[in-house]
């Protein structure tokens, strides 16, 4: 730039500047009424149900006594065990289902579309039941001529209730691992091959783990949820956090005590796994990009 | 000299679509064969034919001397099965077009990938030669970064890099700098103007025709999924034969 133009940019500026001369005013934010009107409202609303929860009848030593009483821990121990087996099973059958559902051979295909049809569109509480009284049906099952086993002495209410949560959630899973899948662009599948990779070696190395990117958020709602639909498990017997905690209330009568029990541990269990699904999501988040 | 790639008769269908006609070709090693023509006219296929990302229909293809995924029982060709045709894959690297890097691994981890999980080569060993290789295409004090830290130009380089790993006889090219912006073309090209003085045997599909003219030994113009010349470069670029060819050459030239 010479010198010429440089004092003729200058003079442009000054000019500008005169005639817009408020460079020097001081910048007041508006203020929102409608939002302070709103969360005063909210304040009063919350603090009037507070009152009431503390007049209620309620007795809060209760809670604190069977927060940890024997019977709700072993509630709770038999949840975190069933959400995390029902889980994993379901896990490992969604991706099952999804590799199959993408498979070229119709029948396999077609398998994998009716199962998830299936278990998808019908209650999880009518699949429990179904599964707890197969012996209805089929007083033994096994392979002809191999084993057979007598029904009611195999599906207690833990196998019951594994196999209706786990083949349940397995059919959820299944979509949320095909468009994992389907979120990987071809030509990752084509640089695995022109390295030298065999198809399962590429799924393994290259495409799941970009997959699990977009498979993590949703799963680890569904583990969330899963761990809530156990307590549907009550209705078959499998002594879960809800099912002994009715039993205490049975016995002593103490219904609201005893769900606001259940259901602080529920809070805490979720709030547990809430931790761990940001980790896992940050971890599988390498190379994808700065993001909020 | 030995022949590295031969095709003969090859044929290739979309539905119903011809995509290779027949076309039959042959590349020695220590060859740099430069393919040019317009867009659908079965460039790219026939290069991703040579390492079986797309299946031929008929006619057949030896790559360094083994016919390409079949096995002959007397008068029919029997598909190979997976691991058979990732082990034929192995004498070939590609680059592709818009790179396809792993974007979960770093620069380095891409490198290494193959060797470690492929050629199963100690991390060690292969280690130390990926940073070589990121040292020759100028990039080793990158290693560390992921792809999207990258710019264009230097993602495609580290594919470089991570095809050469794999030490193959023949590498590809599939239109290697046309994702990238203008001033991130020279980068890429030096790096395979160096790989050519080298000695490597290359295929590479390009619309660089300053490029193809420097550093190819032969060129072929491909139109409508056939060959319609083939030549030196100067026999193509300077004094083609074919009126389609000169038609082609001189809308690129404008």
């Amino acid at each position: 730039m010479n010198q010429n133009q440089a004092e003729r940019l200058q003079a442009e500026r000054k000019k500008i500047e005169n005639e817009f001369d408020i460079t020097q005013y001081e910048h007041v934010p508006r203020r929102y009424y409608g939002r302070i009107f709103f969360a005063t409202l909210i304040v009063v609303a919350l603090a009037g149900l507070a009152r009431a929860f503390a007049n209620g009848q309620i007795e809060w030593g209760y809670i604190g006594q069977f927060l940890t009483s024997e019977a709700i821990l072993w509630g709770l121990l038999n949840t975190i065990i069933m959400s995390i087996l029902a889980m994993l099973l379901g896990v490992i059958i969604g991706v099952i289902t999804a590799i199959m559902r993408m498979s070229a051979n119709p029948i396999l295909r077609y398998v994998a579309i009716t199962y998830t049809w299936l278990f998808r569109g019908t209650p999880l509480i009518l699949q429990l039941l179904l599964w707890f009284n197969l012996a209805l049906i089929f007083p033994v099952i096994g392979i002809p001529g191999l084993f057979q086993l007598d029904t009611v002495s195999l599906m207690t209410p833990f196998v019951a209730a594994l196999l209706g949560l786990s083949i349940n959630q397995g059919a959820y899973t299944a979509e949320v691992v095909r468009a994992g899948l389907l979120s990987v662009d071809t030509g990752q599948y084509e640089a695995a091959k022109s390295i030298g990779m065999p198809r399962l070696q590429a799924l393994r190395r290259v495409i799941l783990p970009q997959a699990m990117r977009v498979i993590i958020p949703p799963v680890g709602n569904e583990f969330i949820g899963m761990v809530k639909m156990t307590s549907l498990a009550s209705v078959i017997q499998y002594s879960e956090l809800l099912h002994n905690a009715q039993n205490i209330y049975y016995a002593n009568a103490r219904v609201m005590e005893l769900l606001i029990v259940a259901g602080i541990w529920y809070l805490a269990v979720v709030t547990v796994l809430s931790f761990g699904q940001s980790r896992l999501e940050l971890r599988f988040a390498r190379g994808a990009g700065k993001r909020s | 000299m030995r022949s590295i790639v031969k095709a003969v008769g090859l044929n290739k269908y979309y539905d119903q679509f011809h995509a290779l006609k027949d076309v039959s070709i042959e590349v020695e090693q220590g060859e740099v064969l430069c393919i040019i023509g317009p867009s659908g006219s079965g460039k790219s296929t026939l290069l991703r034919c040579v390492n079986q990302l797309e299946k031929i229909d008929k006619g057949g293809l030896w790559v360094d001397g083994e016919l390409v995924g079949y096995r002959i029982v007397g008068n029919k060709l029997h598909e190979l099965n997976d691991a058979q045709i990732a082990r034929q894959r192995l004498s070939t690297g590609m680059v592709f077009q818009r790179f396809n890097l792993f974007p979960h691994m770093t620069a380095l981890q891409n490198v290494v990938e193959g060797p470690i999980q492929v050629l199963k080569r100690s991390p060690k060993e292969a280690n130390e030669e990926a940073i070589e290789l990121l040292a020759r295409v100028g990039l080793a004090d990158k290693r560390h970064s992921y792809p999207v830290e990258l710019s264009g130009g230097q993602q495609q380089r580290v594919a470089i890099a991570r095809a050469l790993a794999m030490r193959p006889k023949l590498m590809l090219f599939d239109e290697p700098t046309s994702a990238l912006d203008p001033e991130l073309v020279g980068e890429v090209l030096s790096v395979m103007r160096d790989l050519a003085h080298s000695g490597m045997t290359m295929i590479v599909v390009t619309h660089e025709l300053g490029f193809a003219r420097e550093v190819s030994n032969r060129m072929v113009f491909m139109d409508g999924g056939q060959i319609v010349e083939a030549g030196s470069p100067e026999d193509i670029l300077i004094s083609p034969q074919n009126p389609r060819t000169q038609s082609f050459i001189s809308a690129v030239r404008t």
